[in-house]
């Protein structure tokens, strides 16, 4: 079954209106720890302190400043921020639509699943929209307020669904040039031994042959504690980094191995 | 420019080892107002707090504990959670390589960037540039703190990018969601097509910026005008508000505890 849904709403452009309601497309189960004090193992929870009388301050006595240089704010009270939020809107609005293989990967965030709302009977604008989007071979680019948030999203279809992919925005994403990575030459013979190493290690992708053997693990180990037995303790394994000039020998060596 | 490591390690595909460094891909662009004390401007910072001994509890007194019963746990230390999958702990393992486009979106998590550590560089330098060459991504799997993740490493802009994938057991399936068939309309459709059509554009996401910024910067810049700053005490050191979830406080107290 798929999630709830969360949030109604019509994709609009030009003519078209389409209702479709938004549902969760991923799931996450994961254990949760909790932190403790280490000696009396009672349950610590956060608390704000101030940072001068080194006490904590209860959230009647907080303030939300904005820092305008260095211990200068500008101080805002909550309804001067709910002023800024924006009204609400069942609107998916498609500014543009632009082709499929041109959104960079690292601007997709999460996921949406949008079935046809009941208003579309028969599902008509829905399914001229599917068959539309995937005969241009296109995706629509749209922005929407849902739960006073302003989002930025690409409408894609997939199968016999849209879906609704929520993108970040340009100015959050980190540009590779501010991580200053040094050019190193390498030698025509590396590049294509190096290739030949991974046309060698290709596969298709198939995710369901990775599970998450470590959660499993994970489990097994709290039971065997929660059964006082004795846990081994384990140093992980830090592999040596190949030397510069070892490395066109270890691509021989590798490539050797994968044939 | 130093870049924060969120993690270090080797990144390996066959007999190749390249010490590598975990960075942020995404700084969330949200405006980052700082709480504070409302008696006298003092910036606030996050602790955990003992509330049966309402104090202040500091990192070297924090041990994590799974709820068995309610209220009865099971500690785990920073080197029992590390003993689980000690072989993923520190490496990131290509164990073969892919093609991204047959990756279905839904399965994108989150984006960081890998960067070398003293030595290697040159290897880094070449799996970026043979990802690039055959167009191909590694796929690997490993651990960072409590969970272990399946990950994409792809060559982005002359850079190794790790993007962490959902397992497939984490995907919904959406067969109850399916539209019902419906004869389309030629018209309709041919009208949708159309106007569809002459919407086509480039992709430029610099186009849109999120307006909620937009309003906060033009409220801030009008109050700023209106009444001067107000000006907090000087504290002896700025220590921050702190992580601002528990998963971050975390990992940063196990970077506390042990200094690699």
């Amino acid at each position: 079954m798929a999630g709830a849904t969360i949030w109604k709403g019509y994709i609009h452009f030009g003519d078209t209106d389409v209702p479709v309601k938004l549902h969760t497309a991923v799931k996450e189960e994961r254990i949760q720890f909790h932190l403790l004090h280490r000696r009396d193992q009672v349950r610590l929870r956060q608390q704000m302190v101030c940072a001068y009388e080194k006490q904590p301050v209860p959230a009647e006595q907080q303030s939300k400043g904005f820092e305008v240089e260095d211990g200068k704010y500008v101080i805002v009270d909550p309804a001067e921020l709910e002023q800024t939020a924006p009204e609400s809107s069942r609107m998916i609005e498609i500014h543009e639509f632009v082709k499929t293989g041109q959104i960079d990967s690292i601007f997709l965030d999460r996921l949406y699943y949008l079935e046809p709302d009941i208003q579309d009977i028969q599902g008509k604008g829905y399914n001229a929209l599917v068959k539309a989007l995937k005969e241009l071979d296109v995706v629509g680019i749209c922005t929407w307020i849902m739960r006073k948030r302003f989002y930025f999203g690409a409408l894609q279809a997939r199968g016999k669904m849209l879906r609704l992919n929520t993108l970040r925005y340009a100015d959050e994403v980190i540009s590779v040039g501010s991580l200053e990575l040094q050019d190193v030459p390498l030698s025509e013979k590396e590049l294509k031994i190096g290739s030949e190493l991974i046309e060698k290690m290709a596969a298709p992708f198939e995710p369901q042959k990775f599970e998450n053997e470590h959660q499993k693990k994970l489990q097994e180990m709290i039971e065997k504690k929660a059964r006082g037995e004795k846990i081994t303790v384990l140093v992980p394994r830090r592999l040596k980094p190949t030397e510069s000039d070892q490395l066109l020998q270890a691509l021989e060596a590798s490539l050797k191995k994968a044939a | 420019m130093a870049v924060q490591g969120i993690w270090s390690g080797t990144i390996s595909f066959s007999l190749v080892a390249i010490p590598v460094r975990l960075v942020k891909a995404i700084e969330p662009g949200r405006i980052s107002f700082r709480l504070l004390h409302s008696k006298e401007y003092s910036p606030l910072a996050r602790r955990m707090f003992c509330p049966e001994e309402e104090t202040m509890v500091p990192s070297d007194e924090i041990i994590r504990g799974y709820e068995i019963v309610p209220d009865k746990y099971i500690l785990m230390t920073d080197e029992e959670l590390e003993s689980v999958s000690p072989e993923r702990s520190r490496t990131i393992e290509i164990v073969e390589f892919i093609d991204m486009k047959e990756v279905d979106p839904i399965y994108y998590d989150h984006p960081y960037y890998l960067v070398p550590s003293k030595g290697g560089e040159k290897a880094y330098r070449l799996l970026v540039e043979v990802m690039r060459r055959t167009n191909k991504a590694g796929l690997a799997k490993f651990v960072l703190a409590e969970r272990e993740y399946l990950v994409a490493v792809t060559s982005r802009d002359g850079a190794l990018a790790l993007t962490t994938l959902h397992y497939s057991e984490e995907i919904l399936p959406d067969e109850d969601l399916l539209p019902k068939k419906g004869k389309i309309a030629a018209e309709e459709q041919s009208r949708i097509k159309k106007s569809i059509e002459h919407m086509i554009e480039d992709f430029d996401p610099g186009k849109y910026a999120n307006e909620r910024r937009k309003k906060l910067m033009d409220l801030l810049a009008m109050k700023a005008k209106e009444k001067a700053p107000v000006e907090g005490p000087v504290v002896e050191e700025d220590e921050g508000e702190g992580p601002a979830d528990l998963v971050a406080a975390l990992e940063e107290s196990m970077r506390k505890v042990k200094p690699r």
